[in-house]
């Protein structure tokens, strides 16, 4: 089977396509189109087998009921568009095509070309090739686990809260409060306030619940001697205490034997015209007292920063990081598979060219971007369609990522269209119009694609 | 995976299950030939479910004394989470099991709706009529049919708390749900929020929702809510979460509060009560929280956890919720005989007692023997779920359209999300239901 | 390549330029370094988890065990190893990945030769079909391909499930080596045809070798695919033909993260990926071409 060379093959770029075989050559022509079919015929057959004929099933079926037995025209279609879960998927899904394809082709590239000059490229490629060779559900836990919020567990929040720590001291008692009509009430900003007023001369005894007995400090100590204790004319004594004794059976509102006093809480009195007149810090049994006070009426008052609740973290899974979450997992996956195949291309370019520009006194930055770039564009378009592509297909990483109440927040269509077909749906009529919606959106990539093929070819 | 929830399993975490492989397909171990030299020697039945770990181990351990007994091999293959993809592609490569053991009355009917299904036998039949109380059975029939035997069941009533936290705060297992509300607020004075509650999981929130309606609805109304007879709209609905609405809405009644039930899952929720640094004194869930806290957490049970039944509400009879896995014979099967041999044998006491030696196991069986069960606690719940006879009413999410009951981010689950995150408008919440209600039910 | 030793080159450079070299390879390190620690950490997350109890994962972020070392042990391996189906699903694995991967490389070299360089109807047309099949999510074909193979006896066996993760790996494989191979210059190619070569020859000596480091790159994504793979597994093998992803996880608990099962079971089965990429990675930088142009 040797191929003959038309004249128009000889000459260099020139579309094969286009020379029309003539007369005394058609039958060579008939044998290349033999060679050509033996060449392809195989994968083809597969193709169309196994991979045509579903498709053009599920796009027949989407004209069906969930039973697939009524045909129900294009009713699917507008029951889609009517359902505001598939605008959002709608949504998520552009946001991202946007986003993560072209992250991931920027990544693999700039990695691929840095790796090329340190002498462990082998090892940081096997590093991030490692993601890939994870299993979708292991990586999806991973990240499911690194973005949990209880900083005890998730690491992301570990490391936010150690930070946010090491600048802010936590609050001392960030669950205590009051009881309802028992004198103590809150205020807008988190602080309690006296209900009652009171005067120099009185002893106040101010009960707080919600702490645990062992969360209180060591030097705790019980606190109904300070609370009888009686104040002199000019001062204002008074006990925080916690209202709770430990095996129930104490009385609420009163200082029983066994309750103790809250130490270091800072306490204010506030004087009529809404003045500080004066601060104080409760003492190991919860006593504080304010001397040389003037007369008058007073409200005393726990300001909010006794029960600064503990810095939590960051919601990474909450509905407004969840989608940048599941994707930043998806580039921990992806980069590699970016990186690879674009060091493959990158190894195919011609030194040569390289090597001249070099010479000529181009810096790195211009061989980069006026040779290397233009040289891989074919490999790039490659990875970037079929990320495209793989990303309108993603749905394990959203589904096992996000938890139950932001999964709408994070719903893409490929999501969509499992849970309508296969999941709780099982109408896979619905299903597959979803699909077929997922079939048109890609048609851009494709066009895309089409367009730099045709351009290269000619 | 995470949250293997069999009610969840027709559907929602399919995704998930199919697409990774989320879930076991147990190993084609193939019990021993029946030493017992039975009518059944050299055939061949071919079990499908969706349990893997330790719930396959043991009930492989009752096909093996099925083989004992009848000679017939029995193989399990286990079909992860979603067993209606599975078992429907088997069906169609020609490759169908000749059981499948399916995990919510949901499945059931949508198998029997496709015509996949068997009725059993006479025999089956009549030692279920003996043997069990008659809303199982009722369960296992679609459309005048007796298809599934319910084998293994789930007891949704019981709230598990910590004996120390509850000690501590000087307060009893409540006997009302308004004790229950107040012995809460009392936890919470001593400093420990009252429940766990694993909003992130929408099935705990049905439940929870589920049980205070059985009590205070009373199970006619349950019954017709359950068929979507009743809208969601009805005072009765309306009511039930107002009164659900109170414990979220209390006073440190909820760990983390209701921002922090919300990223709360149920083992965590689990872990809140029974882990090492406890953060809540007690968690509603079914009787598996029991072996959740003593297998991850190491609780004895009875002694560091214990149970007390779901409190009645309002006046009305304390709830039993309950829901099960239940055996249907395919029709595709390759060995009728010996799948009709399995159910007659899954209908016997013996078969029953075989898991219930093994743990984390309750029979609706009322001729088991509670001996049989490991342990006082475990027995006392079987106890509690054969007494409550026909009164025993199955969790209604199991019951409704997947879409509406058992997705995640969707239907019931996705909406008492929402009413966790703010349980203000109780009517608006029923509201929303009944228009998902509406739209799944019509499918 | 050609790997790109940097001496000969610094020879040839003025010293201010080698001083530049010097600086700019250190912050390229330095890149490399912070890239590869991010990318490592949740390696070790995982790695870590596999080696705690449940109980110390339900309890504790991993980390912690870098303080406490005395908590690692191998006990969940050897809780998974336990499982007598492991050693036949391992083999079922390798015997679907190998032929699956290799089929997928020789199938999508021979149709991306003849997109990329021989002629014939609807050439251009045909592979657009081809590369648009790439969006077809492997859920579509699960139930029409089950009916399929139920009639011609393919259901439940290895060749059937090997035969499903070829044609769905086709696309990408061909899309992949066709613009590959369009880019080996036309000179090379019409050499060869005027020498009188045959297209299999051309094929098999020229664009091959050429394209190895495409191929390698494909081979070993394909492979992990398959690997990995769980879902088609789970349909369409039995019991007797079940890969290690579906034996792994019968070992699942109904609760719980799992993460106990799921990070052993995920370092168990990183092994085989591990030893093709080191196979393989030679063929990634093995620009042939490269010396080939002039």
């Amino acid at each position: 089977m040797t191929a003959l060379t038309t004249p128009a093959r000889t000459t260099a770029r020139s579309s094969p396509a286009v020379t029309p075989p003539s007369g005394p050559r058609r039958s060579a022509t008939r044998r290349r189109w033999f060679v050509a079919v033996v060449f392809a015929l195989p994968a083809l057959l597969l193709l169309g087998v196994l991979v045509v004929y579903p498709m053009l099933f599920s796009v027949g079926r989407s004209f069906f009921d969930a039973t697939g037995t009524r045909f129900v025209g294009g009713d699917n279609y507008t029951e889609m568009f009517r359902d505001p879960a598939t605008l959002k998927a709608i949504r998520n899904s552009t946001i991202w095509v946007v986003v993560a394809p072209t992250l991931l082709t920027g990544l693999g590239l700039i990695l691929a070309v840095l790796t090329e000059k340190v002498r462990w490229a082998t090892a940081f490629k096997l590093l991030l090739f490692l993601p890939m060779a994870v299993s979708f559900l292991a990586a999806g836990i991973i990240f499911r686990l690194a973005y949990e919020e209880d900083p005890d567990r998730g690491v992301l929040n570990a490391v936010a809260v150690g930070v946010h720590d090491t600048f802010q001291d936590a609050s001392s008692y960030p669950t205590a409060r009051a009881r309802d009509g028992q004198g103590l009430a809150k205020g807008a900003d988190g602080s309690f306030r006296t209900t009652g007023e009171t005067r120099p001369g009185r002893t106040v005894a101010l009960g707080l619940v919600g702490v645990q007995p062992d969360e209180l400090p060591a030097g705790a100590a019980p606190a109904r001697r300070a609370a009888s204790a009686t104040a002199a004319p000019d001062e204002l004594r008074g006990v925080v205490y916690l209202d709770f004794t430990p095996g129930g059976g104490g009385e609420q509102g009163k200082v029983d034997a066994k309750e103790r006093g809250l130490p270091q809480l800072a306490v204010e009195a506030v004087s009529g015209d809404g003045k500080v007149a004066a601060r104080a810090t409760t003492a190991a049994d919860g006593s504080f007292r304010f001397a040389d006070l003037a007369a008058g009426p007073y409200e005393l008052r726990l300001p909010a920063r006794n029960f600064a609740p503990p810095y939590e973290g960051i919601s990474w899974l909450g509905p407004a990081l969840v989608t940048p979450a599941v994707i930043g997992a998806y580039l921990w996956i992806w980069t590699g598979f970016a990186m690879v195949l674009i060091g493959a291309g990158l190894s195919a370019l011609p030194r040569e060219t390289l090597e001249a520009a070099r010479m000529d006194g181009a810096n790195e930055w211009q061989i980069f971007r006026r040779i290397t770039v233009p040289l891989l564009a074919p490999v790039l378009t490659v990875v970037f369609v079929t990320l495209v592509i793989n990303v309108m297909k993603v749905f394990d990483l959203v589904y096992i990522i996000a938890p139950g109440p932001v999964q709408e927040e994070a719903t893409v269509l490929a999501t969509q269209m499992w849970l309508v077909s296969f999941g709780g749906g099982q109408d896979q009529g619905l299903g597959s119009a979803l699909g077929v919606l997922l079939l048109v959106l890609v048609v851009p990539a494709m066009l895309f694609n089409v367009r730099r093929f045709r351009r290269s070819q000619s | 995976m995470m949250r293997l929830k069999r009610r969840t399993v027709a559907a929602c975490s399919s995704a998930l299950a199919l697409a990774l492989g989320a879930t076991a397909c147990g190993g084609g171990d193939i019990a021993p030939a029946g030493s017992g030299g039975g009518k059944l020697d050299g055939s061949k039945v071919v079990v499908a479910g969706v349990w893997s770990g330790t719930e396959q181990k043991n009930f492989r351990k009752v096909l093996d004394a099925f083989t004992e007994k009848t000679g017939a091999e029995a193989e399990f293959i286990s079909t992860g989470d979603n067993v209606s993809t599975v078992i429907g592609s088997k069906i169609e490569g020609g490759n169908a099991p000749d059981v499948v053991m399916v995990p919510q009355t949901g499945v059931l009917k949508q198998f029997a709706h496709k015509g996949w299904l068997l009725p059993l036998g006479k025999k089956t039949e009549q030692t279920v009529t003996d043997n069990f109380a008659p809303v199982w059975k009722n369960y296992g029939t679609v459309d005048g049919d007796f298809y599934g035997l319910y084998f293994k069941a789930a007891h949704k009533s019981t709230v598990w708390y910590s004996p120390d936290a509850l000690d501590q705060a000087g307060v009893k297992p409540p006997k009302t749900y308004a004790e229950m509300l107040k012995s809460s607020a009392t936890v919470a004075d001593s400093g420990l929020p009252a429940f766990a509650v694993a909003g992130e999981d929408g099935w705990t929130l049905t439940d929870w929702f589920e049980n205070i309606y059985l009590s205070q609805a009373g199970p006619q109304k349950y019954d017709r809510l359950a068929a979507h007879e009743l809208p969601w709209t009805d005072p009765s609905v309306v009511r039930a979460l107002t009164t659900l609405g109170e414990l979220f809405s209390g006073k440190d009644l909820v760990a983390g509060g209701r921002q922090g039930a919300l990223s709360t899952d149920f083992p965590s929720s689990v872990g809140q009560v029974f882990g090492a640094d406890p953060e809540a004194a007690m968690v509603y869930e079914g009787d598996f929280v029991g072996s959740i806290a003593k297998e991850e957490y190491g609780k004895k049970i009875g002694d560091d956890a214990a149970f007390f039944p779901f409190p009645a509400v309002d006046g009305g009879k304390a709830p039993v919720v309950s829901g099960g896995d239940a055996a249907v014979v395919l029709k595709d099967g390759r060995n009728r005989k010996a799948a009709m041999a399995l159910m007659d044998y899954l209908a016997t006491p013996e078969a029953a007692e075989v898991w219930a030696a093994e743990g984390g196991f309750l029979s609706p069986n009322q001729k088991a023997d509670p001996a049989a069960y490991g342990d006082d606690t475990t027995r006392s719940i079987a106890k509690s779920l054969v007494d409550a006879g026909d009164t025993v009413r199955f969790d209604m999410s199991d019951q409704a359209p997947a879409t509406f009951g058992g997705t995640k981010g969707m239907g019931e689950w996705k909406i008492l999300q929402d009413f966790l995150r703010d349980p203000a408008d109780p009517k608006g919440t029923a509201a929303a239901l009944e228009a998902a209600a509406a739209k799944a039910f019509k499918n | 390549m050609t790997v790109i030793t940097d001496t000969p080159r610094q020879e040839r450079q003025a010293w201010p330029a080698r001083l530049t070299r010097r600086l700019s390879s250190g912050v390229v390190q330095a890149v490399l370094i912070v890239v590869g620690l991010i990318w490592i950490t949740p390696l070790a997350g995982l790695f870590l988890s596999s080696l705690r109890t449940e109980r110390d994962n339900a309890g504790s972020g991993w980390w912690t065990a870098l303080a406490g070392p005395g908590q690692l042990s191998l006990d969940n391996y050897s809780t998974l190893l336990a499982d007598t189906g492991i050693t036949q699903a391992f083999w079922n694995t390798v015997l679907i990945s190998v032929p699956a991967t290799t089929l997928v490389v020789v199938l999508s070299a021979l149709a991306a030769y003849a997109f990329a360089w021989l002629e014939f109807p609807g050439r251009d047309a045909l592979f657009l079909v081809v590369v648009a099949l790439l969006v077809v999510p492997v859920q579509v074909g699960l139930l029409p391909v089950a009916k399929l193979f139920g009639q011609l006896g393919l259901f439940g066996t290895i060749p059937g499930v090997v035969l499903f993760h070829v044609a769905y790996g086709l696309p990408f494989a061909i899309f992949l080596l066709r613009n590959y191979f369009a880019e080996i210059p036309r000179e090379m190619l019409e050499a060869a045809r005027m020498d009188g070569g045959s297209e299999w020859r051309i094929f098999a000596q020229l664009v091959l070798p050429v394209g190895r480091p495409a191929l390698a790159s494909l081979a070993i994504f394909q492979f992990l695919w398959v690997w990995n793979d769980m879902l088609v597994a789970l349909l369409f093998a039995d019991s007797a033909s079940q890969p290690l992803t579906v034996a792994l996880q019968s070992q699942i608990r109904q609760f719980g993260s799992n993460i106990d099962v799921l990070a052993p079971g995920a370092f168990l089965s990183l092994v085989v990926p591990v030893a093709v990429f080191f196979a393989f990675q030679r063929h990634f930088v093995q620009g042939v071409m490269a010396g080939s142009v002039k």
